[in-house]
């Protein structure tokens, strides 16, 4: 039996969303400085790059001669790329979606599991992060091709006659990545919902409240800082992934990192592909914030 | 052994780095030299690199680097160059050449010269492969095999065919050939974008060229236009796979090699190129794992190669890289919109 | 779908445990256990940590199924109906107030599962800040309140839903000591106003005291004695309630003779008592006679129904002085007497200690190994 101190939950919301206003004062006094190899590191290989690429943007042609906003007034004047922009921000959602629709479930397992079961569900989930993204997805065109497993199992219960075209469809992607991104959604998840005080399911519960009740009223409010850090992983990683998007999206879905990819390294027009990548960060950065805004709504305290 | 050459390089660019920042004099038996990563990479340490150090005492570090990044790298050295010797497809070597990137070459200086066909030795490029491109298909799966780039658009080959655009050389020259066979050119590709566009939808697969190997070996296409390397590395693994040359004639184009301008160790360069395409170094990379056709008249070609000799490669269908560049980022933007979902 | 809360308080309604069984693994947590609480009244169940209090109150709760044996409130079973539907109160150690609402939404909480209108939400929650004397908290956060605050609001969140039954896991844990005297009244209060049957779950054999009616002693997942606080302190039905309740000296001895409603005992540490007793014994067994501090008395005089001792400590504890002592078999001895204002506390040396004049000793066969303590 133990004693648990009088404030249930705490504070469960991750580090990330914590605001400002909840910084320790009187805390530890840290010496900045202990921040500085990274914070270097920072300036030389990203604010720096992040600055060259900023001006090639505004290089008007290919060769970089001239200065103007046509690589830009390209980008955004064309329905095509604005579409594009749209498909990768949607792939981001889907992805979401689906790893949310399978996390939570299992997530609601987890709680209930005991030790030792959590322990085998925590090294299952953490499995597929031993192996590399590109082995992952090239598992997926073994998975997903017309003679693959699940083709083959769906002829041979008669389910289908003719092989169904999953890799090259935007549902054989986002089938990849749900399964490549699942553990990114459960981590954060897992750590909430195993901290989450068990007398507050049974209190809902002896309350009169139903399982689907106390899911809605309960666990998920006060797992929506886990889910959204996961949701946030999630979306920018699927967003940006380009491997799974090129080789099992194809040619024919087109997205922000593979035209970023063809632009510079085959078309070789860097201020277009300079733009491209400026709206690829402010897009996936635009989508981060829309779901750190759903945190502070989602305040457990 | 790769292990060893990776150390030998890392060794040879310290030295080579160290004396370039006392004299900037290098000694004349070592240069740098641009190289594909990959499979290029890896023949060229292994097979190259020790017949030049056996044949001429010069040590070579190579730099692995695409195409663009070679004339990225050179274009922004402003005359310092990086390395010595480029490694480049048509495309690129084209656009190199009117930038002025290249020191001209001198055939004198080659003594494997006479035994390259006509015109794979220019005033600026010493062509060290070939490569000849057309149609691969799955025998198993057809009665009978395409005919040529017509077909991959009608039934049965189009079902299952992988589709692929302009990134590539082989993919680039391919569309070219099929605009030809519809009524179109070089400069007129809409017919083939109005053919490529009533493709897509029946296609089994269009997907970026790297992957194309991939797909096919597991099956999800049984058509695609690729070289004879891809060809030959497949059946290398067992795979289902026969060459065919399109009645309108197989594609030819020279990956080549380049002095780069303000080179340093021009000597060795020589020494590099003539060494490349000997004989025997042909003759080592024809074989698998590499399948590079040769070019030297000497070599006697491995019937892996769906090449029957080097003489063949004059009478295949090449293009004009001048005429392409320029037109090229186009063409991928308008298949890009056209094709996408 | 749920009854709707009664506007009518219900009469009090009896809670029966029937052979209730229930285990993890291989061992039992819960084994066995018979109860009956009637209605209106407050059962605590007492025992150490392990003893299986715990899990037959979620049992009662429907938070587990057990494996033998039925639950019955009223004459209804209620081993088939999930948590929700027993309308069963419970206010945990923690209390378990959801921390992303509002007290008031706290309290609110199960009256919304049921499908209350608003309007009776708003006034029962009002009803219930007033009952727990919380009114004006309904906007504030659950931990911008203090222990006792939170406990209040664990308790209206409990009875808005107007339950038949109370349960409380050791709902004074977690509170100050100064507070625990007013929430053990206010609990005992909200009790008798709403009519419930409770049963509280506790190791703090004071907090059972204090506000059971009657006391359920658990260990290793059987009761060993049910009876009112007086019973269980006075009349200790085994060895394991008698240690476990309040503090006592162990002496062991030989029965000698019966005599009318007990037995002489000798003692190893000298002494011949008196022990009233029902249990049967006979001559010449080992047993061990159980006695309270403030039952035994300190004399300067050897007598036969005294033990010599040597007195080693003395502590002023409130109002008593309580001994260390050792009798002249090795037993440690505690004694209690009262402490007289100004008299200097006794020191060292050897004194008699014999029983007092109320004193009510308990008998118990000796068990072969050392007896069982807390």
């Amino acid at each position: 039996m133990s004693v648990a101190v009088a404030t249930t939950t705490g504070d469960a919301r991750p580090a990330l969303f914590r605001g400002r206003a909840r910084a320790p004062s009187g805390g530890p006094r840290v010496d900045w400085r202990l921040a500085a190899p990274l914070g270097l590191a920072y300036l030389v290989f990203f604010a720096a790059p992040f600055a060259i690429l900023f001006g090639i943007s505004f290089y008007a042609d290919a060769e970089q001669t001239r200065l103007g906003l046509d690589s830009w007034i390209k980008f955004y004047g064309d329905l095509f790329y604005l579409k594009v922009v749209f498909d990768t921000l949607k792939l981001g959602v889907f992805a979401v979606v689906a790893t949310t629709i399978l996390a939570y479930p299992l997530a609601l397992v987890f709680r209930a599991a005991g030790p030792r079961a959590r322990q085998a569900l925590v090294l299952i989930i953490l499995t597929p992060l031993l192996t590399s993204v590109v082995i992952r997805t090239f598992a997926w065109i073994v998975i997903l091709a017309r003679e693959g497993v699940v083709n083959q199992s769906l002829m041979a219960l008669g389910l289908t006659s003719t092989p169904l075209n999953l890799l090259q469809t935007e549902l054989g992607l986002v089938i990849a990545l749900t399964q490549i991104e699942m553990p990114l959604m459960l981590l954060p998840l897992l750590t909430l919902m195993s901290r989450m005080d068990q007398n507050l399911v049974d209190g809902s519960r002896a309350l009169g409240a139903s399982q689907a009740r106390t899911f809605f009223k309960v666990i998920l409010p006060l797992t929506l800082p886990g889910w959204i850090a996961g949701a946030t992983l999630v979306f920018a990683s699927a967003a940006t992934a380009f491997i799974s998007q090129s080789v099992i999206g194809g040619a024919r879905l087109v997205y922000l990192p593979a035209l970023i990819w063809q632009q510079s390294t085959v078309v070789y027009n860097w201020p277009f592909a300079a733009v491209a990548s400026l709206t690829l960060l402010f897009a996936v950065l635009a989508g981060i914030m829309v779901l750190g805004l759903l945190g502070r709504f989602a305040r457990t305290d | 052994m790769i292990r060893l050459d990776r150390r030998a390089f890392a060794v040879g660019s310290l030295a080579l780095g160290a004396a370039g920042l006392t004299t900037r004099a290098q000694a004349a038996g070592s240069l740098t030299a641009a190289i594909y990563p990959g499979t290029w990479e890896e023949a060229y340490r292994n097979v190259v690199a020790p017949a030049l150090k056996k044949a001429a005492g010069v040590d070579v570090a190579f730099d692995s680097l695409f195409a663009v990044d070679q004339v990225a790298k050179v274009r922004a050295a402003r005359g310092v160059p990086p390395f010595d010797c480029f490694v480049l497809d048509p495309g690129p070597a084209a656009s190199a050449l009117q930038a002025g990137l290249f020191d001209p070459i001198d055939a004198k200086k080659l003594t494997n010269a006479a035994k390259v066909p006509a015109g794979l030795i220019t005033p600026h490029a010493v062509t060290c492969n070939a490569q000849v491109v057309g149609i691969a298909y799955n025998p198993k799966k057809f009665s009978a095999p395409p005919k040529g780039w017509a077909d991959l658009f009608k039934s049965p080959y189009v079902e299952r065919l992988g589709l692929t655009g302009f990134q590539t050389t082989f993919g680039t020259v391919s569309i070219i050939e099929m605009a030809k066979v519809f009524g179109g050119s070089e400069s007129n590709m809409d017919p083939v974008f109005a053919e490529l566009k009533k493709a897509v939808t029946k296609a089994a697969a269009v997907a970026a060229p790297a992957a194309m190997p991939g797909l096919f070996q597991q099956g999800q296409i049984d058509v695609m236009y690729t070289n004879t390397n891809t060809v030959a590395i497949l059946k290398g693994r067992g795979v289902d796979i026969e060459f065919v040359r399109p009645e309108t004639g197989a594609i030819t184009f020279q990956t080549t090699l380049h002095i780069v301008k303000g080179a340093e160790n021009v000597d060795a360069a020589y020494r590099y190129m003539d060494t490349a395409i000997s004989a025997d170094v042909q003759s080592a990379l024809q074989k698998q794992p590499y399948n590079m056709i040769p070019i030297n008249k000497d070599v006697t070609l491995v019937d892996t190669l769906d090449v029957k000799s080097v003489d063949e490669l004059a009478g295949m269908v090449t293009h004009d890289w001048t005429k392409i560049n320029p037109q090229r980022a186009a063409w991928i933007e308008r298949f890009n919109k056209e094709i996408t979902k | 779908m749920l009854a709707k809360t009664p506007a009518v308080l219900p009469s009090p309604q009896p809670i029966t445990l029937d052979g209730v069984t229930h285990g993890y693994g291989t061992g039992l947590a819960v084994d066995t256990v018979t109860l009956e609480v009637r209605g209106g009244e407050l059962v605590a169940l007492l025992g150490p940590s392990g003893c299986g209090k715990t899990t037959l109150l979620r049992i009662i709760a429907g938070f587990i199924q057990q494996r033998e044996g039925r639950v019955v409130v009223g004459d209804r079973v209620i081993d088939a109906l999930p948590p929700n539907r027993r309308e069963i109160g419970i206010v945990f150690q923690n209390y378990a107030l959801f921390p992303h609402m509002t007290v008031a939404e706290n309290i609110a909480y199960g009256l919304a599962a049921r499908g209350e209108s608003r309007t009776l939400q708003d006034d029962r929650v009002r009803e219930m800040l007033a009952t727990v004397r919380l009114e004006g908290f309904g906007d504030r956060k659950p931990r911008q309140l203090s222990g006792g605050q939170q406990q209040r609001v664990a308790l209206a969140r409990a009875l808005a839903v107007r339950p038949r039954i109370l349960l409380l896991d050791e709902p004074f844990a977690a509170l100050d000591k100064n507070l625990r005297l007013d929430m053990q009244i206010e609990i005992k209060r909200l009790q008798r106003q709403f009519a419930l049957t409770a049963i509280m779950v506790t190791h703090d054999q004071d907090e059972a005291m204090a506000i059971a009616d009657r006391i359920a002693v658990m260990n290793r997942g059987r009761i060993e004695q049910l009876g009112t606080p007086v019973q269980v302190y006075d009349e200790p039905e085994t060895l394991f309630v008698n240690a476990f309740i309040g503090s006592s000296n162990l002496l062991s001895g030989l029965i000698e003779t019966r005599e009318s409603g007990g037995y002489r005992v000798r003692l190893d540490a000298g002494a011949t008592w008196s022990v009233a007793s029902k249990q049967r014994f006979e001559p010449g067994s080992p047993v061990l006679v159980s006695v309270r501090p403030e039952q035994l008395d300190l004399a300067d005089d050897p007598a036969p129904d005294r033990l010599p001792i040597t007195l080693s400590l003395s502590l002023p504890i409130g109002g008593e002085l309580i001994h260390d002592a050792r009798a002249i078999d090795g037993t440690a001895l505690k004694i209690a007497t009262s402490r007289r204002p100004g008299a200097p506390l006794s020191g060292a040396g050897h004194a008699h200690c014999g029983l007092s004049a109320h004193a009510r000793p308990s008998l118990f066969p000796r068990p072969a190994s050392p007896p069982e303590t807390r």
